[in-house]
């Protein structure tokens, strides 16, 4: 699903934010990235959605060479890649119906699909009741999970979270992380990258560690921390 | 593309509008101003030329026999100068029928010349074209059978000098606007853009294509384009409408162009108008379609 090859990523500056990463992700895997801030996750996020290029090395998303991709393609691939951020980005003069279904509208789907999708994501993330609110009217948590509908309403095969419940309490957090798990369970490749020790404690899923741009531990069910 | 994705682009330009009235407002005032002042030189062109061509039509080169030229002389001249290259038609007047249709015209007063007529045989040469009528004048001179010769061109050359100088100096006057116009417009989708970073950053995010991106801004501006001119238009139309019943009340021996014949013009106007929107929203978004 996801694959880096001997990828570095070099900001001018110079700042060499990764150095010859690789790894592979298969379809269907629930994964954490961890390590201190500076690390280099949110590079790797953002180059797996083409919003930067690697300085070096291959990366192939759904078995395309993204180095291959042309401008015109950008868009396509973003499609089958859903993104979520700390910060949720929702439009705050939309409801959170508008907020979801500007996803689809801009890919283009028939007003059809717009109204059959909507409900079934805001349902899949428990808000079908708060439709018609304004985000303002909405807690971190409920802003959070209408991002995640808006991620996920195009039915992306992956998804990416740059620390998704970095705003939230722990227990919204959990609460997040539960529907992600069951997004994943629905068969979603799953990317999170996080600070949240206890989540990925508790989870026990795979493990990815970055420090200073370099992968220092790849655990298929890991924790948050070397393990003693 | 489909519908509702055209409706989307509508509907997202529209709201582009209502959140910055003023900037609107701005642009399709500054739009209109220009193609207004665009749309005044056209139709004072328009009417100058008809005016041209009116007394073009009129154009006859008047050559006057010397006294005494022997009948057989004026025929002969005639008839060379029917064969010029240019000459259209030529007419011989003899000066006896000259005076008749001067005494038709003023009676009594020409009663005091009892039967001397101090008038000369004249022959009326028309040209084609009024370029030729010079020419005419010219050839005519040389015979030797021509008293003098008397034409209207210089009235016609002065209108067409001052035809072509309005619609030049309307063009360039209008061109400046114009472009004052686009830049409005150019500023007015900048500031759309700024305002909208928010909605193109998540459409980037969840894979919009770049003309959905553009779409918005691209219709937005060419809409305050064709807003502008559609103002022009009609301040100019009901403006010359007015303008021919004051001039037919007034004038009435002035020639106007109709309404219909000025229809082209307007309609390039609001072209223009279109053009200008269009253009000046292009190219803010070259600065947006990169990173
Ligand atoms: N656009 C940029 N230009 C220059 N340097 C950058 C840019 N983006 C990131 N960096 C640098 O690259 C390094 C890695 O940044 P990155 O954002 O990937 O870290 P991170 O692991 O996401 O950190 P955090 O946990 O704080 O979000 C950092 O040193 C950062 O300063
Ligand atoms: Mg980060």
């Amino acid at each position: 699903m996801i694959e880096f090859l001997g990828v570095s990523k070099v900001y001018p500056g110079p700042v060499e934010a990764l150095r010859n990463v690789t790894f592979r992700i298969d379809k269907g895997e629930f994964v954490f990235l961890v390590g201190p801030s500076g690390a280099g996750k949110s590079t790797i996020l953002r180059l797996i959605h083409r919003e930067e290029r690697p300085s070096q090395g291959m990366i192939l998303v759904n078995h395309h060479p993204l180095n291959k991709l042309r401008r015109r393609q950008v868009p396509f691939l973003r499609r089958q890649v859903g993104m979520i951020f700390q910060d949720f980005r929702l439009l705050p003069d939309r409801t959170v119906y508008d907020n979801v279904a500007f996803s689809l509208r801009v890919q283009e789907a028939s007003p059809r699909e717009i109204r059959r999708r909507v409900p079934e994501t805001l349902d899949l993330v428990g808000l079908g009741h708060k439709a018609q609110v304004f985000p303002q009217h909405l807690s971190g948590g409920e802003q959070q999970r209408v991002a995640l509908a808006r991620a996920l309403v195009g039915r992306p095969p992956i998804l990416v979270a740059d620390e998704p419940t970095g705003n939230l309490d722990p227990e919204t957090a959990a609460e997040v992380v539960r529907i992600l798990l069951e997004v994943n369970r629905r068969g979603t490749t799953l990317l999170m990258a996080t600070h949240a020790k206890a989540l990925v404690d508790s989870v026990r899923r795979r493990v990815i560690a970055l420090d200073h741009g370099v992968v220092v531990r790849d655990d298929a069910v890991g924790a948050y921390d070397v393990e003693a | 593309m489909r519908l509702s994705t055209l409706g989307f682009i509508a509907s997202e330009a529209v709201q582009n509008v209502r959140r910055n009235p003023v900037m609107a407002m701005a642009s399709i005032t500054t739009a209109a101003i220009s193609l207004l002042i665009l749309g005044v030189f056209l139709l004072v062109s328009v009417n100058l030329n008809l005016w041209t061509h009116t007394v073009e039509g009129q154009v006859e080169v008047e050559a006057f026999f010397r006294p005494h030229t022997p009948a057989r002389a004026e025929a002969a001249a005639v008839s060379a100068v029917r064969r010029w290259r240019g000459v259209q038609a030529v007419s011989f007047v003899s000066r006896a029928q000259v005076l008749r249709s001067m005494r038709r015209e003023y009676g009594s007063v020409l009663t005091a010349l009892g039967n001397h007529n101090p008038l000369l045989d004249e022959m009326n040469v028309k040209v084609y074209r009024p370029r030729d009528v010079r020419a005419a004048v010219l050839r005519l001179r040389r015979m030797p059978a021509a008293a003098h010769v008397t034409y209207q061109s210089r009235v016609v050359e002065r209108l067409f000098q001052l035809g072509s100088l309005v619609r030049m100096g309307g063009i360039v006057f209008a061109a400046l606007l114009a472009l004052g116009a686009l830049l409005v417009i150019h500023n007015a989708i900048r500031v759309a853009i700024f305002a909208r970073r928010r909605e193109v950053a998540i459409m980037r995010l969840v894979g919009a294509t770049d003309g959905l991106v553009r779409g918005p801004f691209l219709l937005e501006g060419t809409l305050l384009g064709l807003a502008g001119a559609l103002v022009a238009v009609i301040v100019v139309g009901v403006g010359y409408h007015w303008a021919m019943t004051v001039v037919q009340r007034s004038l009435p021996f002035l020639p106007l162009a109709p309404i219909e014949r000025v229809v082209p013009d307007l309609l390039e106007v609001l072209g223009l108008g279109v053009v200008i929107g269009y253009i000046g929203s292009r190219l803010s978004l070259r600065g947006l379609m990169r990173g």
